[in-house]
């Protein structure tokens, strides 16, 4: 089987803390892999070192079959690695709809020649831009909104939009940073049908989440990192039921 | 050419002229590393101490140590209502960078407008002359302004040395540098450690500006020119390395003194902001050790 | 009427380099403050060019620009490279450096000044003509960058201000934003300067220094801060204010700590009662875009 997303011996550290620590890991496409752990185990770290905020002391990425370690991290978001945030770094003074409008592969708003001179590319390319905008705002009953600054949502919203925004990016690999802390009601229920329907489309879907439940309902693989080490790689019920695991992650 | 008299000479005299930028860069860098601030209103106390001590020395007639004294209370003072009612607001508001430098430059410019307002732009110093007694040791012209000058550098480095390290109030000093938030976990006020460094500040520049005044004309324009001489200074020595950035204002004036002896004279101020370029563009963090003796090899 | 429209002309070079300035500054969230640097490149090399060479002014004021870009550029690169914050004290350093050496050549006219620029218009036309062309062009500067802003690269660099890093995982390449940018303010900013040297036939170092930063900035920052018109209001209410003070006819020594006095006392005070500037939205949507 191909996979979108693979990791060879990823190491990592700052000083002395070790962060991601000969790092393995395989997500295939239409995957959702639940990445688990105490606080501090390296998972945000492991989602940066993918995405391209950090750079790897050592080892090799793989976007599809090719090595994107030398790639800053606009170029891999370009080469289709979206991902959300924890906290998810909306641009406060902007709307709904212009925080989507930016988040596209390819944004012809960035050149200022095209701006200049190629202005008929720019608008239909606008014009597809705001299309897609308003179909991912649809599917998470969010279309009202998108003319509403992005401060004035509720959070568990902000946390979809946060979500929507990242699927601008139609690229194969999408990373979701603690996507349900502090969502609860309708926001929860979207966020899980929405997130399944992207891997049903053949997306692979990495997960950071604290959310057991979360974890269970939608993966069907987990993996349990602690200290920047991966502990274990299978099964979520398999991990879910570890007592050696539940005692690492609570720390007892 | 190359008598050793004649360098000898001219390491004392540039030893002894770098001293009032040693602890004008000193007061400069420890603010920048505590506060994170580049303190362009440095230049304004410079100009508030001085100022303080011409009009006590040469108006009012006072004695030298109430002159200083007065210096000391009138720069101290404004320095904290500054840091209380400047700064201390603009930190409330998480302002930027940008905000900063605008307030304390801006201050500094207004500042030095009124002192010009009031004493004009004549150069002025603060004694009727600055001859000073000259004696001979060992073939070497030392002057009594030389001699209170380095001793007062050394002195004042010394002491923010044992301060620093010594002291529980240097050391909160040092914790809220490291990490301000942090160190207020530990109940240690970050925003008594910026009122200590602002009084601090004010006392490195009450007797940088003695020394200064005492050995030449001031122009109310001048601090500015004494500021952006411990920016440089600082940037040499690096972001957050006060006694580096210290030394660095020795070496500073070492190489001007030095390059008297290979170029023209209207190319010493060159030297210095040839120095800042490199700065700039090459060791952004900081002339480290190994490099700068790289660098004075050539 | 000649004086008045000396004081037009110099109140249009001022809008050009204060709404360039705060594409710079309030859209790019660039913090620099080296402005005045950029302005006296273009005006001393559309000055040597005129002096030297048989070019025609136009082209001579591009080539100035053009060299404000370069400089400018060298300045981004190597400081942006470091921090957002370190541009700040690179670019005060880069601006003493150069205005340094500028007075210790010979051939831009020392401490002394540049003189001896041809007259390119003479005339009694002269003035009117200068005075259209900059108003044009002041004109044509301000409305440029609010299209520019209003856009989709407005909208890009509004995003960038907000949430860099969340910018740059989008996938938009922030640094090579920030160096147009960057480049393009300053490199306005060099016109301006070549406009000026071929209006006034002299330029002098003085001109460019450290207070000359805190002006512009101060009438970006009275007007208010990444807002289209603010730098006009600000350029016009601070190159006005003064020669309303020319009326109570005080002798120089007082005349110009006073007019200092007024400047500086209106920044700070517009620093803390109204951060945002005249024109600035005080309210919340726009906020990250003012001095707070």
């Amino acid at each position: 089987m191909s996979h979108v997303l693979r990791t060879e011996g990823l190491n990592k550290r700052f000083g002395g803390i070790v962060v991601c620590d000969d790092v393995n890991l395989t997500i295939a496409g239409g995957e959702i892999l639940g990445l688990i752990g105490p606080n501090g185990a390296g998972k945000t770290s492991l989602f940066n070192l993918i995405s391209g905020v950090l750079r790897p002391d050592s080892g090799t990425i793989r976007l599809n079959g090719k090595a994107v370690n030398g790639e800053p991290l606009y170029r891999r978001a370009r080469l289709g690695v979206a991902r959300t945030w924890q906290h998810m770094l909306l641009f406060r003074s902007m709307t709904v709809m212009e925080n989507m409008l930016v988040a596209p592969r390819h944004y012809p708003g960035e050149s200022i020649l095209r701006v200049t001179v190629g202005r008929a590319g720019v608008r239909s390319a606008e014009r597809t831009a705001r299309e897609r905008a308003h179909a991912i705002l649809d599917r998470m009953a969010l279309d009202g909104t998108a003319d509403m600054p992005v401060t004035d949502l509720p959070f568990g919203q902000q946390k979809l939009i946060g979500l929507a925004r990242a699927l601008m990016n139609d690229g194969p690999l999408l990373l979701l940073d603690e996507p349900m802390a502090g969502v609860e009601g309708a926001a929860y229920e979207t966020m899980q049908r929405v997130v399944r329907q992207e891997a049903e489309s053949g997306r692979a879907i990495c997960v950071v989440e604290h959310n057991v439940s979360f974890i269970r309902d939608l993966c069907s693989r987990a993996v349990f990192m602690i200290n920047g080490r991966i502990l274990q790689d299978g099964p979520v019920e398999e991990l879910i039921s570890s007592t050696t695991l539940t005692e690492l992650y609570f720390g007892a | 050419m190359l008598d050793p008299i004649i360098l000898a000479q001219i390491l004392w005299t540039g030893i002894a002229t770098s001293s009032p930028y040693v602890l004008l860069t000193a007061g400069f860098a420890l603010t920048l590393k505590v506060t994170g601030l580049w303190n362009f209103a440095q230049a304004g106390l410079m100009a508030i101490a001085f100022y303080t001590m011409f009009f006590s020395l040469n108006v009012l007639a006072w004695p030298v140590p109430v002159a200083i004294g007065v210096a000391l209370v009138l720069t101290g003072a404004v320095a904290l209502a500054m840091e209380v009612w400047g700064l201390q607001v603009l930190r409330a508001r998480k302002s930027g960078n940008l905000t900063f430098f605008i307030f304390t430059l801006i201050l500094s410019e207004f500042v030095i407008y009124v002192i010009t307002l009031v004493f004009g732009t004549e150069p002025q110093t603060l004694f009727k002359s600055i001859l000073s007694p000259v004696a001979i040791i060992g073939n070497i012209a030392v002057s009594d302004w030389d001699k209170l000058a380095v001793v007062t550098a050394a002195a004042g480095l010394a002491a923010l040395w044992l301060f620093m390290t010594r002291t529980r109030e240097g050391q909160f000093l040092v914790a809220v540098s490291d990490n301000a938030k942090l160190a207020e976990l530990y109940g240690i006020s970050a925003q008594r450690a910026y009122r200590v460094v602002a009084v601090v500040a004010a006392l490195f520049i009450v007797a940088a500006m003695y020394l200064v005044g005492s050995h030449g004309g001031i122009v109310p324009n001048s601090p500015m020119e004494l500021v952006l001489t411990a920016v440089i200074a600082t940037l040499l020595g690096g972001i957050g390395r006060v006694f580096a950035a210290a030394a660095a204002a020795v070496v500073l004036a070492l190489i001007q003194s030095f390059s008297i002896l290979v170029i023209a004279s209207r190319w010493q101020n060159l030297l210095l902001y040839g120095f800042l370029f490199a700065a700039i563009l090459l060791f952004p963090r900081g002339v480290r050790l190994p490099r700068l003796r790289l660098a004075m090899r050539r | 009427m000649e004086y008045l429209g000396t004081i037009g002309i110099l109140i249009a070079i001022y809008i050009i380099l204060a709404a360039s300035y705060n594409l710079v500054i309030g859209y790019g969230g660039l913090a620099t403050v080296a402005h005045p640097i950029f302005f006296a490149i273009g005006a001393y090399v559309s000055g040597l060019l005129a002096i030297h060479t048989t070019l025609p002014p136009p082209v001579s004021v591009l080539v100035g620009s053009g060299c404000a870009m370069l400089a400018s550029l060298l300045l981004a690169a190597s400081a942006l490279r470091v921090s957002g914050d370190y541009l700040l004290i690179a670019s005060l350093g880069f601006q003493l450096g150069l205005l340094q050496l500028i007075k210790n050549l010979a051939f831009t006219g020392g401490p002394g000044g540049l003189g001896g620029i041809p007259a390119t218009i003479v005339g009694p036309s002269r003035t009117p003509v200068y005075l259209a062309i900059a108003v044009v062009l002041a004109i044509a500067t301000v409305f440029a960058i609010r299209a520019l802003v209003r856009g989709p690269y407005g909208r890009a660099i509004t995003a960038m201000r907000d949430e860099e890093l969340a910018f740059s995982a989008l996938g938009r390449n922030a640094m090579s934003m920030k160096l147009v940018i960057f480049a393009i303010g300053c490199g306005i900013a060099g016109i301006a300067g070549g406009i000026y040297t071929f209006y006034f036939q002299y330029i002098s170092p003085d001109q460019f220094e450290v207070l000359q930063s805190a002006a512009i900035l101060t009438m970006v920052v009275l007007g208010g801060m990444g807002t289209a018109f603010g730098p006009v209001v600000g350029a016009v209410l601070l190159l006005a204010i003064p020669q309303a003070i020319t009326f109570l006819q005080l002798p120089p020594s007082i005349m110009a700590p006073m007019q200092g006095i007024i400047f500086t006392l209106l920044v700070l005070v517009f620093l803390f009662l109204r951060p945002a500037g005249i024109l600035g939205d005080t309210g919340r949507r726009r906020r990250s875009a003012g001095l707070t």
